[in-house]
């Protein structure tokens, strides 16, 4: 006699024990420890904490640790975790215009106050695999590359605690300011402001509303610009990366200027109740992308560029550079811009970002679904047994005589 | 200063039953009070898809999280579980999830539907008769029944708003024209009390009538939609149709190859490479209930008399006006 | 956090007021929201929440449990005028909940209120047609409820959802317009207000999609009911 499968629990715990041993590889070779991953991936533990919402790279460096290195996995766990944690308050907002810069550069002025600074980056690297590092050691980063063979190439030495001693041709000002004492940087859009040349980020008499926080409340559509750009901020890299480029490609009328990349670490300041004046709880690291774009005008107002805007925590250009292209393919509508494709379509955009629930609704099919396969048999056989009836002894279209009601 | 006042005038919060590290039933205490308010709302305007602030669960969206979430926010120590998967409680996501509700909240748990307090469900009911004091909570990936003929939702709210489900009609009216039935065979819409049209989650249709003035409370989570919506007891639950296209469940020839039963959700096992197959039935607990009483495949009629039809003393319970559920009956 | 605290009742928690919630914030809190959920999905179902030795001023136990149970930073709270003006109360719960208070009935998401002291039932939020959820939960302390309402002339017969048949209700104190006014907002759901009727340490809910009908008692309601029908 046929007896029902049974056995989920076991197969269960046998999966797990094989995802570990599989995770842990060859323990001939030391394991990796969440440290290392923490300062040698740098760039991977802040994609992590980006899409998990936390800022802790130890953490995020442990989620990676125990995904196997699956981005999407890793971001998944940091944020089951962020979901338990208790609020103790709601920082002010940060003043990216106080920066500690370590990287800044603007892509439409070939010099402004407070320079461009390269700092650290892959832009102008040759992508040639440095088999150097094969082989156990730093190989490559102690000899300085020759800025003529390799234009740009951050010349680094961080063990005289200087960030970013860029070697740049012509077009940029060397920097050699270190991290404690920076001459005051102002946002390049705000420059251009001075003039009247682009919108204001903020109407006149426009006062700041504190931000519906989107992991606390449903977003409803239209959703104000806050929580589409908290929804971006955490939206998966590749997806938001790829729309941009579809933006850029003329599935989004957009044209832009990089008006200024900035990274570096920013104060984070919290206003407890019994004191009631701002304290420093500790500083972030920041990504932040404003991007200038095609100007607007009308009877009433004269021609101004607009703004699209992009943050994200850690070393984050692309994503920051992403969020601030879809960012303003989504402003379309406010502007009065034809709404014709994907990228300024706020519910298209906004309810697909999340790799978590991406991943969640594609991997759901990997479930059983007995049931309702069952029920289509069911159907199918029931459809075509009627279709060969017919077929057989042709009749009346019955579907005419079909009524309405509920 | 609150959280020093705190400690002194609230004892510490249980943490016995829970697992290391984290609350009673995993969520936190905002988050639940989040999900009861709107859960609350849900319930005061049946059918209705309340938002809420939807919680990153420790299990993929689209597994679960949302009936998981509800589950969190209603079980206590009281309870106990049955979680289910395609009408067993043996299949992997079931004991995964069953798992995660013992070990965060230290509740029991069972198989038999006839002791459980609080049923998680995908894709079935249970053949047994809910009782009044059972919760039935559904797992729903897409909550908006509208959502494959209108995908965006601020037109789907409008629908709703206007009462205005003409769009469905066309669909199911065009099935009709194209196969001569409608083939909508799971996921099949519903009205709830006349106002809401409602998904009723990817059950079969086979179990649509038995949401219609069921005695529990039918609780719907859809997690990363982000949608609550309820159905209270005793209320009016109608599938969609057509006066001469009536709605109609599932009937199979065969009976189940283990109890014998005729009357309830089978599935077809492949037996061999032939193709050759047999029919069990869905709901494991019920099927070993009646092996238990004593109906066998060879003996279908059973050795104690026969137990009620399940969904029997729901047809009895039909109003007058109900006219629909005759023809629903299968 | 979008709540916007009123600057009216920002003042201090006065600890000197202050009393104990619940034993088991986590457990009781369960406990009750059962409660509250069955009351809400049944209908006119008396319930009894009593895990509470003290109560705050004028609060009666059940009211001051949901409160504990429903209440936080995230819900804004209108007081009826004593409530509102006793500082027990206001202590208790901004310590308790963290909740803000406003001042005006309809930009509450619950509405706690004496039974003489009720706002008008079209000054709260009825929630909008898309978004019928959006609408305030109006807690009323009453005298008393029963189900027995034979010798009441403030009784309903009460159908819907959640209800096998009828059930009988009555909750005494409510002032006739109130109970006008709640029996004709019927017309207008799924946009409504859901009520919870506090009396002692019992509860009974009445959602907006229970539908009301004066029992035979209650003669004026019933002749103004037909003449609006009319």
């Amino acid at each position: 006699m046929y007896v029902a499968v049974k056995g989920g629990e076991k197969a269960i715990d046998n999966a797990h024990a094989l995802m570990r041993e599989q995770r842990r590889g060859d323990t001939a070779i030391a394991e990796l420890s969440v440290e290392q991953i923490k300062q040698q991936l740098p760039l991977a533990v802040d994609r992590v904490m980006n899409e998990g919402s936390v800022y802790d790279p130890e953490l995020a460096a442990l989620a990676l640790k125990q995904a196997s290195g699956d981005s999407v996995e890793a971001i998944f766990l940091l944020r089951a975790y962020r979901t338990t944690l208790p609020r103790f308050g709601y920082s002010e907002p940060v003043d990216t215009e106080q920066m500690q810069i370590e990287r800044r550069i603007s892509g439409t002025f070939k010099d402004l106050p407070g320079g461009q600074v390269l700092g650290s980056t892959y832009d102008y690297t040759h992508r040639l695999l440095d088999f150097a590092l094969l082989a156990e050691g730093d190989s490559a980063l102690s000899e300085p590359e020759q800025a003529s063979n390799n234009m740009g190439v951050l010349q680094s030495d961080l063990s005289a605690n200087n960030v970013g001693v860029p070697q740049f041709p012509s077009e940029a000002r060397t920097e050699t300011k270190t991290s404690d004492k920076l001459e005051a940087c102002p946002r390049v859009l705000e420059l251009l402001n001075q003039e009247g040349l682009i919108e204001q980020s903020r109407a006149d008499g426009e006062e700041d509303i504190t931000p519906r926080d989107l992991t606390r409340q449903p977003v409803n559509y239209p959703a104000e610009r806050a929580v589409r750009l908290q929804n971006l901020i955490r939206g998966d890299e590749g997806f938001l990366l790829s729309l941009s480029y579809a933006s850029m490609r003329g599935y989004g009328d957009s044209h832009p200027f990089a008006g200024e990349m900035r990274s570096g670490l920013v104060s984070v300041e919290l206003v407890p109740e019994e004191l009631g004046f701002p304290i420093e709880i500790g500083e972030v690291m920041l990504t932040e992308c404003e991007m200038v774009n095609q100007f607007h005008g009308s009877k009433d107002q004269p021609p101004q560029f607009t703004r699209g805007y992009g943050i994200a925590m850690g070393r984050a250009e692309r994503k920051a550079m992403s969020v601030a292209l879809v960012e303003r393919a989504l402003r379309a509508e406010e502007l009065g811009e034809a709404v014709n494709y994907p990228t300024q379509d706020q519910e298209f955009v906004l309810s697909h970002t999340d790799c978590v629930s991406a991943n969640g609704f594609v991997s759901h099919l990997k479930l059983p679904h007995y049931v309702d396969f069952q029920s289509e048999l069911e159907m199918i056989r029931r459809l075509r047994k009627a279709a060969s009836e017919a077929s057989a002894q042709p009749s009346e279209d019955k579907a005419d005589t079909a009524g309405e009601k509920i | 200063m609150s959280s020093q006042l705190s400690s002194q005038l609230n004892k510490p919060a249980t943490q016995t039953a829970g697992a290391e590290g984290y609350n009673f039933a995993y969520l936190d205490e905002q988050s639940k009070r989040m999900l009861r308010r709107a859960m609350l709302k849900a319930v005061a305007i049946p059918g209705y898809q309340v938002p809420f602030g939807g919680r990153e669960m420790p299990l993929p969206h689209g597994w679960g999280t949302g009936g998981m979430q509800l589950t969190a926010t209603v079980i206590g120590e009281a309870d106990t579980l049955k979680v289910i998967d395609q009408g067993a409680d043996d299949t992997t996501n079931a004991v995964s999830i069953r798992r995660f509700f013992a070990k965060t909240a230290g509740v029991e748990t069972t198989e038999h539907t006839a002791d459980a307090s609080l049923i998680q469900t995908r894709h079935r009911i249970p053949e047994r008769q809910l009782r009044n004091d059972q919760i039935l909570i559904y797992q729903v990936p897409i909550p908006e029944p509208l959502r494959f003929i209108e995908p965006r939702e601020t037109e789907t709210r409008k629908m709703h708003a206007l009462r205005e489900y003409g769009a469905m009609q066309v669909k199911l009216y065009e099935d009709v024209a194209r196969f001569g039935h409608i083939a909508t065979s799971y996921d099949y819409p519903v009205m709830v009390n006349d106002r809401y049209m409602m998904d009723p989650s990817p059950i079969p249709k086979f179990d649509n009538p038995k949401m219609n003035q069921m005695p529990a409370l039918q609780l719907f989570g859809a997690g990363f939609e982000k949608r609550i919506y309820a159905v209270p007891p005793y209320t009016k639950v109608m599938s969609l149709d057509f006066d001469d296209y009536p709605f109609e469940v599932q009937s199979w020839e065969e009976s189940c190859s283990i109890c014998g039963s005729d009357h309830s959700f089978l599935d077809e096992v492949i037996m061999d490479d032939a193709g050759n197959k047999m029919f069990v039935c869905s709901d494991t607990d019920y099927c070993r209930e009646r092996v238990e009483q004593g109906f066998t495949a060879e003996n279908p009629e059973g050795q104690q008399g026969l137990t009620p039809e399940p969904n029997q003393s729901q047809q009895e319970r039909k109003t007058q006006d109900d006219t629909k559920a005759e023809e629903m009956a299968p | 956090m979008s709540v916007q605290v009123n600057s009216m009742n920002r003042g201090a928690v006065r600890s000197d007021l202050l009393m104990a919630g619940f034993d088991d914030a986590v457990q009781d809190a369960q406990k009750v929201f059962r409660k509250v959920l069955k009351a809400m999905s049944e209908p006119g179902t008396i319930l009894t929440a009593d895990l509470t030795d003290k109560t705050p001023g004028a609060l009666n136990k059940s009211s001051w449990e949901i409160a504990l149970t429903l209440f936080d930073a995230d819900t804004k709270i209108w007081l009826s005028p004593t409530l509102a003006g006793d500082d027990v109360v206001v202590s208790n719960l901004r310590f308790h909940c963290q909740c803000p208070m406003v001042s005006e009935p309809a930009e509450a998401d619950f509405a706690l209120a004496l039974a003489d002291e009720l706002p008008e039932l079209k000054t709260l939020n009825w929630g909008n047609s898309e978004y019928p959820d959006q609408s305030t939960t109006l807690i009323v302390q009453v005298e008393a409820i029963t189900n027995q309402v034979q010798d009441s002339d403030e009784g309903w017969c009460l159908t819907g959802p959640g209800i096998e048949t009828e059930r009988g209700l009555s909750a005494k104190g409510l002032p006739y317009s109130f109970r006008l006014d709640l029996v004709n907002s019927r017309k207008r759901f799924p946009l409504g207000v859901d009520c919870v009727f506090c009396a002692d340490d019992q509860l009974v809910a009445l959602p907006r999609s229970t539908e009301i009908k004066p029992s035979d008692n209650e003669d004026g309601i019933r002749n103004t009911t037909q003449q609006e029908a009319n």
